[in-house]
């Protein structure tokens, strides 16, 4: 028994114990693509995630370059796709846009961020 | 840290304390003290009054449990919804608990609360009960404590890995309630028996001490395997370890852990052998009821440890800081001299556990025979090993953080062409104007050998300087504009080596393309978005336009998408979708000018006008074909067949440079 908890006492040396993972859910992709130039103006915009999102803390505007919102305030995860953020957009006239989210994932944990894309054509 | 995070992680390690706290009650009223006691008269049982003690502790440990996760909860609820703690509105809590995954873990959690309190009334009043009850009470008490593993734990890994690991989590919480929870009821039976102080009591406590040590190996065990299963899903990521605060607060936990299990191996090696030995046994009690309260006070710092690594983003989000000025990499070293060494290694560890046994066992002969062992064992690896020690530096272990494509390719060949190419030359084979003034001729950037190195290394380099020869960019050119240089020399260098890709598909290390974005259709993908459907076959063209070419494809599009192989053509911008007339042509991708000259890498001027890549799902060139020379472009079915082959090879890892936002 001594020596059992002798060499227990050495495994334990080597033995990582149990940490929580950890798991944001960051922006996996997006539709129009991050950084993209369109050239027909989008109806919406489309956010794909790395982890499933809480809908009731996740959300997404899109901005002209004034500022001004040119979203339709009606960011959902659609039914089914859990990872996915939508909203729609107003009919756009070129220029660039600026597309802000804030998501909560199911572990709790948010995160925030933003990209811009343009719009070439009318 | 701000405050919101540090009232998390008190709240965090109160809570796992109460829960494993209850575990331990119960686990010891169910396994030690209902047994032992049991078996001996009325008169010593009333005496003991464990249980009234127990039910104390109990009572205790469930209003910490009921408080600190409602302070814990109420943290979480500010965190989502971004409000301060101070400020946070009653409507929001109502939010979380009614429609968010967490919120619906923690009501389950209170209802377990509330049964529990349940249990111990019923535990007292019913005497007759107490047994069944003490099970049942059990039986909760570990399902709050295990169902902590999925607080603050996302989906991580999924399917039969995150199964396994899942599974790990649980046991090693389980053990942990077990074991460390019962070492307070522990300290209370003993300080009972010293109270009562007759033969019977030291009777009993000799029985209990017996059983609880047989519990504390078992859940030490249990510690220990799902502490490797855990260590097994960790393997390759010693930087994280040794260079993140996640890492090292880690390694504080198995520091303390140790510790304990030294406290325990005393009681059990030396305390438990006096609790036999007639007079000594008094002595034994107050020190066995001593380390007990030792070990509970270390496991807490072990709880401490794991309130606050909740809320530390682990390795993979933070770069880890390597703190040692070299590393040991294995892939220096030739297959037979990695075997050698690997084996020698486990033959060190090997010797090293039987030192120590003897020791702790005092056993000359064994002490001496493992010494013998160890020295021929470090004698032989020492050598392969200092082979495979090469120099590191604290960003070694860096991911990139902008990825592998267009633009950042882009940026940096502008950079280059600045900065670097007066001594590494504009094709960077260490050519430039100012090389021939060098004590050291500047290195070849297109050599297989820059892919040696991690990115890390190169970053360290092109900030600090190599050797008082090369200049360090650090005050010169931002980190960023430092990471967009270094993905455009691996993209340079990439292009070169794809040149000497021939047509058949090799299974030799192959350079990898860069990423892109695309349009088609008026649609935006990127490459890496379409390798996800399987190989791509990738046509870089100029003018004048391979028209054939395309249409032959064209005609054969049923077969090459049934063959899993998509076909993206690139040409010169400005022919973009819709080339003369309107005609579109098939496969062909609108691309920015980024692009188009990014991906320009990956074709020699002597191809004809035309190369074409097949690329595997990790975007590494596994074939290549040219309009000219006798290497010219392969007939569709081929085509086919090497897209089946491409599809073979594994998908690399995810890497967690890319992301965006
Ligand atoms: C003053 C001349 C000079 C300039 C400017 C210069 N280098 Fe170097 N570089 C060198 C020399 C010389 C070496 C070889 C050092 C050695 O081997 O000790 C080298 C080595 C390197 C290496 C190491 C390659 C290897 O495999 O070991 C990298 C990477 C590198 N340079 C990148 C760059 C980049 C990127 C820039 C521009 C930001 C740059 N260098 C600018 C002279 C220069
Ligand atoms: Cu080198």
């Amino acid at each position: 028994m001594k020596k059992i908890f002798a060499a227990l006492a050495v495994g334990a040396s080597l033995a990582l114990v149990s940490p929580a993972a950890w798991a944001h859910a960051f922006l996996d992709h997006a539709s129009p693509a991050v950084g993209s130039s369109v050239p027909a103006a989008p109806t919406a915009v489309t956010l794909w995630f790395t982890q499933d999102l809480e809908p009731a803390f996740s959300t997404v505007t899109v901005t002209d370059k004034a500022g001004q919102r040119v979203d339709l305030d009606n960011a959902q995860v659609p039914p089914g796709q859990p990872a996915e953020l939508q909203i729609g957009l107003k009919k756009l006239p070129r220029g660039t846009y600026t597309v802000r989210w804030r998501v909560v994932s199911v572990d709790t944990h948010n995160t925030e961020g933003h990209f811009t894309f343009d719009v070439r054509g009318g | 840290m701000n405050a919101t995070d540090a009232f998390i992680v008190v709240a965090r390690t109160l809570h796992f304390a109460a829960c494993v706290s209850l575990t331990g009650v119960f686990a010891f009223e169910c396994l030690v003290a209902g047994r032992t006691l049991r078996a001996n008269d009325a008169e010593l049982n009333d005496a003991f009054a464990p249980r009234r003690r127990l039910s104390v502790v109990a009572w205790a440990s469930l209003a910490l449990a009921l408080v600190s996760g409602a302070a814990w909860l109420a943290a979480v609820a500010a965190n989502m919804s971004g409000e301060p703690l101070g400020a946070l509105k009653s409507s929001t809590i109502a939010i979380v608990l009614t429609e968010t995954r967490v919120g619906k873990d923690w009501l389950l959690r209170l209802a377990l609360v509330v049964l529990l309190g349940a249990c111990l009334i019923a535990w007292k009043r019913r005497a007759r009960w107490s047994a069944a009850v003490g099970w049942v009470a059990f039986g909760l008490s570990a399902l709050l404590l295990v169902t902590l593993a999925w607080a603050g734990h996302g989906a991580a890994d999924e399917g039969i890995n995150g199964n396994i690991h899942l599974a790990a989590d649980l046991l090693h919480l389980l053990a942990a309630g077990i074991w460390l929870g019962a070492l307070v009821p522990f300290a209370l039976m003993m300080t009972a028996v010293q109270y009562v102080g007759d033969q019977g009591a030291v009777g009993i406590a000799r029985a209990a001490t017996r059983r609880f040590s047989a519990i504390a190996v078992t859940s030490v065990g249990v510690l220990l395997a799902s502490g490797i299963v855990n260590t097994l899903y960790l393997t390759g990521n010693v930087p994280a370890l040794l260079g993140t605060p996640y890492g090292q607060l880690l390694l504080l936990k198995i520091a303390l852990f140790v510790a304990m299990l030294s406290v325990a191996a005393i009681n059990r090696v030396k305390l438990t052998a006096q609790l036999d030995a007639g007079a000594r046994a008094w002595q034994a009690i107050p020190r066995l009821r001593r380390n007990a309260l030792i070990e509970s006070a270390i496991g807490l710092g072990v709880l401490a440890i794991v309130g606050q690594l909740g809320i530390l983003p682990p390795g993979l989000h933070t770069e880890p800081v390597w703190p040692l000025p070299f590393r040991i990499d294995p892939n220096a070293l030739p297959t037979g001299d990695k075997i050698l060494s690997a084996v020698l290694v486990v033959g060190v560890c090997a010797c090293a556990t039987l030192v120590i046994v003897a020791i702790a066992g005092r056993r000359k002969w064994l002490l001496g025979a493992s010494v013998v062992g160890l020295i021929p064992c470090v004698a032989f690896a020492a050598p392969p090993l200092r082979r495979a020690i090469e120099p590191a530096f604290p960003t070694t272990f860096f991911a990139s953080p902008v990825s592998y494509g267009a633009p950042a390719v882009a940026r940096g060949a502008a950079i280059y062409a600045q900065n670097c190419a007066v001594c590494h030359g504009a094709d960077g084979r260490g050519d430039g104007p100012a090389a021939a003034g060098l004590p050291i001729k500047p290195a070849d950037l297109t050599e297989p050998h820059l892919f040696a190195h991690n990115v890390g290394d190169l970053y360290w380099w092109i900030g600090h300087g190599i050797g008082g020869v090369m200049p360090g960019f650090e005050g010169k050119l931002t980190p960023r504009d430092r990471w967009n240089v270094i993905q455009f020399i691996r993209a340079h260098a990439a292009g070169v080596l794809a040149k000497s890709v021939g047509p058949k598909v090799t299974s030799a290390a192959a350079p990898q393309v860069l990423d892109f974005a695309f349009e088609i259709h008026g649609a935006q993908d990127t490459l890496s978005q379409t390798l996800q459907n399987g190989p791509v076959l990738l046509i870089l063209y100029v003018r004048p336009v391979p028209d054939a070419r395309l249409r032959q494809l064209a005609a054969e599009q049923r077969r090459l998408a049934a063959g899993g192989l998509t076909v993206i053509a690139v040409g010169p911008t400005k022919i973009r979708n819709s080339p003369s007339g309107g005609a579109k042509l098939p496969y062909v991708v609108g691309v920015s000018v980024d692009v188009a000259e990014a991906l320009a890498l990956f074709r020699s001027a002597g191809d004809g006008g035309e190369t074409e890549l097949m690329l595997d799902r990790n975007g590494d060139i596994r074939a290549r074909w040219t309009a000219s020379g006798p290497r010219s472009l392969a007939p569709p079915n081929v085509l086919v067949a090497d897209a089946q082959r491409a599809a073979r090879f594994a998908v690399a890892a995810p890497n967690h440079a890319g992301h965006g936002g």
